[in-house]
């Protein structure tokens, strides 16, 4: 369940290549003189997959171990690589969020871009991070496993409401054992005491 | 005149003839097949209705000839809907025909309207005898029906028609995959997610074998849309339809999901429910445990205070037992006096 790479990128109508607006990847799993090769290789496809995916369109690819979602909203593209276990679907709600900040904080000053912006952008470097777990990024994720942990303790209430009954049913029954028996006490206290002439 | 009582070698048949003459004179001006009905019974009218009837006669065969002529274009028409090629579509000689055909049954429905108003009101005049009143009816009733039949086949071409025109719609937007495809999504999210079958696997094979990305594979995954029309071409089209699956996938995906966490809490509240009854059940029970020990606390009470009494006589007693012995002191005093 891992990301290990975020893009953003300007989708050029169709000849030219799309421009990298923003670049974060976490390549610290690799080895140390692996690390530049598989930022060219990110770079490479994301722009591959970014210039083949048509505006108001999702892609997945499936390249080597990598999963490559793409989301292209209007010329304004996000892709993201993921490994096999991550669930589509909050890849795309992902990709959906990064495009929202991204439109929220530089406005419309992507659309002028003509080269490669080599500033980072922080907030996708922490978004890697947050999301590296799905459910973060997919609400739905979230509310439903909140929910099914609900429902487990739910079922736990309900076999410990179940055994209470239990308890309380033998409690019944001693406890009107008790009440029978103390009026036979209570009786024969009073047979007792009532013939008091014998001695 | 004699050659006609005797075994002769001719027939004078001249009356014939003249009836003959009579009746394809009235029937010639409307020259149709459908005329030959309505021309033929009335040979013996009288000639006072004659004109009239022939009136009647002219109006019913001018509506049956142009039912006939509306049920050819009606035909001509429903063959032309039935070509369903996507690129050769007639849509405006099939417009035109539509509204020529429509045209035409509306002013048909008002001349059999107003033939048979024109039926009532001989009727109402002239004494006309029962036969050509049940003629006439029946001729208007032929003509109704003929009429309605055309009107259904009409409808039915339209029907037709417009499922052609969904058809090609949805095979045009595959092949060329614009934005409109919104008009297709909600039929792809009426169909019920609950019937949603598994993901066909054997189906991505053929697209992924001949899909003509260069660096990587495109799989299409989950593909359960049993929509498809059959494909006619090759790889840029089926590249763009796997975008279309995919995106309604990913929709039917977050519907699912919708759906799922809406079900889960149903179960939630069912057992939620559940957990109330059996409270409330539990509460009971101790409700009557809580009376038990009531009871038993009142017999333990009244049982001590009898247990008190009896304590209280058993110790008092001995006050009765010195007063006894004292009376019997005093017995045995008198009987010592007796005695002694």
């Amino acid at each position: 369940m891992k990301i290990t790479a975020l893009l953003v990128l300007k989708a050029a109508p169709e000849t030219s290549d799309p421009v990298i607006l923003a670049n974060a990847s976490d390549v610290s799993h690799f080895g140390y003189f692996q690390r530049s090769s598989v930022k060219e290789f990110v770079v490479f496809v994301g722009r591959t997959v970014a210039s083949r995916t048509p505006p108001s369109q999702r892609q997945s690819v499936q390249h080597e171990e990598y999963k490559v979602h793409a989301y292209n909203r209007n010329g304004l593209c996000a892709v993201g690589f993921m490994d096999d276990h991550y669930p589509v679907r909050s890849a795309f709600s992902l990709l959906n969020q990064v495009i929202d900040e991204y439109q929220k904080s530089f406005g419309e000053s992507w659309k002028s871009a003509k080269e490669d912006s080599t500033q980072p952008w922080p907030y996708l470097a922490e978004a890697l991070t947050k999301f590296q777990d799905p459910a973060e990024a997919d609400k739905l994720l979230k509310i439903q496993r909140e929910l099914d942990e609900t429902k487990i303790i739910l079922h736990k209430t309900i076999d410990s409401v179940l055994a209470r009954g239990e308890k309380l049913d033998s409690l019944v029954e001693k406890s009107s054992d008790l009440s029978m028996a103390s009026q036979m006490f209570y009786k024969q206290a009073k047979k007792t005491n009532s013939c008091c002439t014998i001695l | 005149m004699q050659a006609r009582h005797g075994h002769s070698s001719y027939r004078d048949r001249t009356d014939e003839f003249f009836g003959v003459v009579e009746t394809l004179r009235r029937s010639i001006a409307p020259a149709a097949a459908n005329n030959v009905p309505y021309g033929g019974g009335r040979r013996e009218d009288p000639r006072s209705t004659a004109v009239m009837q022939s009136e009647f006669n002219k109006r019913a065969s001018v509506i049956g000839l142009a039912i006939h002529q509306t049920s050819q274009k009606l035909s001509k028409l429903a063959q032309l809907a039935k070509r369903s090629s996507v690129f050769d579509d007639p849509t405006r000689e099939i417009g035109e025909l539509t509204a020529v055909i429509k045209q035409e049954i509306s002013g048909l429905n008002t001349a059999l309207l107003d033939l048979q108003a024109v039926r009532n009101s001989h009727n109402d005049e002239r004494n006309i005898s029962r036969d050509t009143t049940t003629h006439s009816a029946t001729v208007v009733d032929d003509l109704k029906n003929r009429l309605m039949d055309t009107t259904k086949e009409f409808k039915d071409v339209l029907t037709l028609r417009t499922e052609n025109m969904k058809i090609h719609e949805n095979r045009r937007q595959r092949f060329t995959n614009n934005p409109s495809k919104e008009s297709t999504n909600p039929f792809v999210r009426q169909r019920p997610l609950a019937s949603k079958p598994a993901p066909s696997q054997p189906a991505p094979l053929p697209w992924a074998n001949s899909s003509s990305s260069s660096s990587s594979q495109l799989v299409p995954r989950r593909q359960g849309e049993a929509e498809s029309s059959p494909l006619l071409q090759q790889s840029q089209q089926q590249q763009q339809q796997q975008m279309v699956p995919l995106q309604d996938t990913y929709m039917e995906s977050r519907a699912e999901a919708l759906h799922n966490v809406e079900s889960t809490i149903h179960e939630l509240s069912n057992i939620f429910t559940q957990l109330a009854t059996m409270v409330s059940q539990q509460g009971e029970i101790a409700i009557r445990i809580d009376q038990n020990m009531e009871d038993t606390l009142a017999n333990v009470e009244g049982a001590q205070s009898q247990l008190a009494r009896y304590l209280n006589s058993i110790s008092s007693n001995r006050w009765l037992m010195i007063k006894i012995f004292f009376v019997l002191i005093a017995f045995l005093m008198v009987f010592l006096f007796f005695v002694a």
